[in-house]
């Protein structure tokens, strides 16, 4: 009977439930007292609620009753959860809402770096930027239209704001690559090694860069190579002076894809004009692979391994035994590896990487014959972890062995280096609008058999809803380079200290940013080692005792907005800088530097023809040159560097996927840039750095094969 | 005997709380549902959104009010004028069709929609975007017709990528059309499993063809 009972009273309840309505009304603020309009203010568990109109205000009824809790909820503010007790009383609560300080929402520190991603917002370049500038889909050529970067026609290798090529490093899913570019004869520069299409995520830093990297005095590229692909396809390239192919097998969890090219260039430079007496132009065969596993529901493992061969061999002018030349011949041999795993356990993101390379030179120079072996082997991880509402914590360690086994004719020189390096460092967002990061890296070399400290701090200020400004402060330590490391064995790590201040505004399709730095360089070490181009100066003895600043401003200007389909950015660096180090005499305003560099970069798509043109200019003012008949060191300079270059893609639809054609002009309008002048040992004769050809041309095809679509 | 009955009865008033709890979600969410036809202004979608929101938040096994709600997202991020707020209702289109997935896995409704998200996604920036979107959009579009052929809604989405894609690229009204068709043939054979099921597309696919003429005779 009990329960009839009970029943009895259940639905006797449940009408009186109906006029038991309690009436909520209110208002919801920010912490600032301005009204939060769109928040969803409801009682808990149940559906009674409503959203806050254009004024902050809510108004609603509901039927609970008792104790029940209130809950405001708005997207980028924290919930807010206030017990109230319902009893048939009219409530009016108002709500304040606290900003919630996400990653998501908060500025982005960005002193002194460039990014390119698809994935994050914010950012000032994009990957397809990377491969329509300039005319050879070289990632580092790209890079040099950016500010800080020098236009140096001679050498490969990024020269950042006063910094020789040593000092910029290339970082491939966080551990350093040997070597980023591929091996080069004497004044003729060479490609980057990888491939742009690689990478999903570039960072340019041209100084202050994070605690996380090490061992570049100047800068360092950041890459992130691609996660999953998203289709089985197959491609196939053909260039005017090679071919390659691949193919990427995608099954539910895993990737595997494989790729190969070759290439040579005798036929190239038998029918254009060159300035280089070639015997055999390059030519050279790589193979790779790339594996993507995903093991947990965050967890991806990658593998990617490459091997390449190559030959060249040419003829140099001997400048001091007129007209004879001298035999050049270089054969490298390079295999790279990189094995890495990230996932989230809980509340930490881990990272894990092993990397192996080696790369061989067999040079052949004037008849010396010259071995030189490099092997690496380097193990990294990191860990990142959120330990508060604001603070994200990401610390780890590396160690890096590398073997290095010279031989010039008979003599051999090996030297063994072992460096291991850990970091802490940390991400603290005071409020979305104030954000730190602070990190110290410690590194030990056991060459040197000396510990350092590097503090790095930077800060970000927003100002408005699309600009902010950024400090930064580091100190950044390198190990001297090979060459001088075998002669010596007393040297200690060079230093430099970068200050960096910007301002950046970044609008929908428009970015402007100017940054000021100073960087000041500190036991650089000096010493003459006897390598190409020999300067007839008196011979610097081995030490620390080298010193050197550089200070400027570069300035960079992107819009998307103002021209329909059209995109440009114009980049200008103001350079200011000098420096003793290795065999200068005195201190001077280095061979590799600019005072003044302007770039444009222009680009536009053409609709109908499914077609984007793309113009590159580039202008700097001339830089120094050793001349001997000169008594001031590196006293000459240059005339000032002109390039326009222009490229062509047709993008077309063949095979029911996309297919690209690919022509490039270089100097489309013939200036006759002269990079510096070698001269003869009694300084009599002297002749120019040229580019190896006036103009260079190139064509390409590359065709995708896909899966076709399903749905049909 | 006595304790029978009661138990008996207990168990009896337990199910008509059930049921009556059922059908307090069950009208609610056809209100709501109604009232997707009606939506005029970024206000109404906010209160509307909000509201599936709050029975999602009452109701902790069923999917289908972060469904609409996460619909409703997408819907506001196009309606939205401004180009940088389009990606954080995107992100929150993201957060409630992941709540679905996790109540629901393997439904090809909440496969469509994720193809959507993606979708709107790459219409925000196509030259950068498609490389990663177009794959990913279409990955979700199969997977939705995969796990249910019958479902008319993936086709009617991939064939405006496609009538919205120049021809050069395989694209255009031509290539469209058979998409189309078989979207619209597979609307009017459509049941819904219940009444609280999707339902929307059959009027603006319609509307759509006439405005541009690929009516098929």
């Amino acid at each position: 009977m009990k329960g009839i009972i009970s029943i009895c009273i259940l639905v006797s309840l449940i009408p009186a439930a109906i006029y038991c309505q309690t009436k909520i009304t209110g208002k919801v603020l920010d912490s600032k007292g301005s009204p939060l309009p769109g928040a969803n203010i409801y009682i808990k568990g149940s559906y009674d609620g409503t959203t806050s109109k254009t004024d902050g205000t809510f108004s609603f009824k509901t039927n609970e009753k008792g104790d029940a809790i209130l809950v405001a909820s708005f997207v980028g503010y924290k919930k807010y959860e206030n017990k109230i007790t319902l009893k048939k009383v009219d409530l009016k609560i108002d709500i304040q809402l606290e900003e919630e300080i996400t990653q998501m929402n908060a500025v982005v520190v960005s002193a002194g770096s460039f990014e390119a991603s698809d994935e994050k917002k914010g950012v000032i370049l994009r990957p397809l930027d990377v491969l329509t500038t300039g005319s050879t889909a070289d990632l580092y050529t790209s890079l040099s239209t950016l500010p800080g970067a020098q236009k140096i026609g001679e050498t490969e290798g990024l020269f950042v704001r006063g910094g020789s090529a040593s000092e910029a490093k290339t970082i491939i899913d966080e551990m350093i690559v040997q070597k980023p570019f591929n091996s080069s004869v004497p004044d003729l520069p060479s490609r980057g090694r990888f491939s742009p299409m690689l990478f999903k995520g570039t960072v340019f830093s041209t100084g202050g860069y994070s605690a996380q990297y090490g061992q570049a005095l100047s800068s360092a590229l950041i890459l992130k190579t691609q996660d999953m692909p998203t289709q089985t396809i197959t491609a196939i390239n053909l260039m005017v002076y090679g071919f390659g192919g691949s193919h990427t097998q995608l099954w539910d969890n895993t990737a595997v894809s494989v790729e190969g090219a070759y290439y040579n260039l005798n036929p190239y430079n038998k029918v254009f004009p060159q300035r280089v007496d070639w015997d055999k132009s390059t030519s050279s065969t790589s193979l790779s692979s790339n594996f993507r596993q995903k093991i947990t529901e965050n967890g991806l493992l990658k593998a990617f391994v490459s091997y390449s061969k190559s030959e060249v061999s040419l003829y140099l002018p001997d400048l001091d035994n007129l007209p004879n030349k001298t035999f050049y011949s270089l054969k490298p041999e390079d295999y790279y590896s990189n094995v890495s795993y990230r996932d989230i356990l809980g509340d930490w993101n881990l990272f894990g990487g092993f990397s192996y390379s080696l790369d061989k030179d067999r040079i052949n120079a004037a008849g010396n014959n010259i071995a030189q072996d490099q092997q690496l082997t380097q193990a990294k991880f990191t860990a990142n972890k959120k330990i508060s509402d604001n603070t994200y914590i990401t610390f780890g360690a590396e160690t890096q062995n590398t073997l290095y086994d010279d031989t010039y004719n008979q003599l051999n020189v090996k030297l063994n280096e072992i460096y291991t390096a850990g970091f802490v460092e940390s991400d603290i967002y005071f409020t979305n609008d104030l954000a730190a990061k602070i990190g110290i890296r410690t590194e030990h070399s056991k060459v040197l058999d000396k510990f350092n400290l590097a503090p790095r701090i930077s800060f970000a200020y927003r100002l408005g809803n699309y600009d902010q400004l950024n400090f930064a402060y580091g100190r950044f330590y390198q190990t001297p380079e090979k060459d001088f490391l075998i002669m010596y064995n007393k040297f200690n790590y060079e230093n430099a200290d970068h200050y960096i201040a910007n301002y950046q505004y970044l609008g929908e399709n428009q970015t402007f940013r100017i940054e000021f730095y100073y960087k000041q360089y500190h036991d650089l070490v000096k010493g003459t080692i006897y390598t190409y181009p020999i300067l007839n100066v008196p011979v610097v003895p081995f030490s620390n005792d080298g010193a050197g600043y550089a200070k400027g401003i570069d300035v960079f200007w992107r819009d998307g907005k103002t021209f329909p389909n059209c995109d440009y950015w114009v980049s200008y660096s103001c350079l200011d800088t000098k420096r003793e180090y290795s065999n200068y005499p005195t201190m001077a305003f280095p061979t590799f530097a600019a005072p003044h560099t302007l770039s444009i970069v222009f680009k536009r798509w053409f609709e109908s023809i499914t077609s984007f043109l793309a113009f590159t200019y580039i202008h700097a003012s001339g830089r120094p040159y050793f001349n001997p008949n000169n008594p001031e060191f590196l006293g000459d300079r240059t005339d000032s560097y002109n390039n326009l270059s222009m490229n062509i893609s047709y993008v077309a639809r063949w095979f029911k996927s996309y297919s690209v054609i690919f022509f490039s002009v270089d100097n489309l309008l013939g200036f006759a840039n002269v990079y510096g002048y070698r001269y003869s040992t009694d300084g009599k004769i002297r002749n120019p750095v040229l580019p190896p050809s006036l103009r260079s041309v190139f064509l390409g095809i590359f065709i995708s094969i896909g899966e076709e679509n399903q749905y049909q | 005997m006595k304790n029978v009955l009661a138990l008996l009865i207990l168990v009896l008033s337990f199910t008509g709380i059930l049921n009556a709890q059922d059908s307090k979600y069950v009208d609610a969410m056809k209100k709501n549902i109604a009232m997707m036809d009606s939506l005029r202004t970024m206000d109404n979608m906010k209160d509307l959104t909000n509201s599936f929101l709050r029975i999602a938040n009452a109701e902790k096994d069923k999917w289908l009010p972060y469904y609409y709600a996460s619909y409703l997202y997408v819907i506001t991020s196009y309606s939205d004028t401004v180009k940088s707020k389009k990606d954080v209702y995107l992100d929150e289109a993201d957060k409630a069709i992941k709540m679905a997935d996790s109540l629901k896995p393997n439904e090809s409704e909440i496969y469509v929609l994720q193809g959507m998200i993606s979708q709107a996604r790459m219409q925000e920036d196509p030259m950068n975007r498609y490389m990663i979107y177009l794959e990913k959009m279409n990955g979700n579009f199969n997977k939705a017709l995969a796990l249910d052929p019958t479902n008319p809604r993936p086709e009617y989405l991939m064939g405006m990528t496609t009538f919205y894609t120049p021809e050069q690229f395989g694209g255009g009204a031509e290539a469209a059309k058979p998409v189309f068709a078989s979207s619209l043939k597979k609307f009017n054979e459509f049941i819904p499993k219940n009444e609280l099921m999707p339902k929307w597309g059959k009027n603006s696919l319609e509307a759509f063809l006439k405005q541009n003429n690929l009516l098929q005779k």
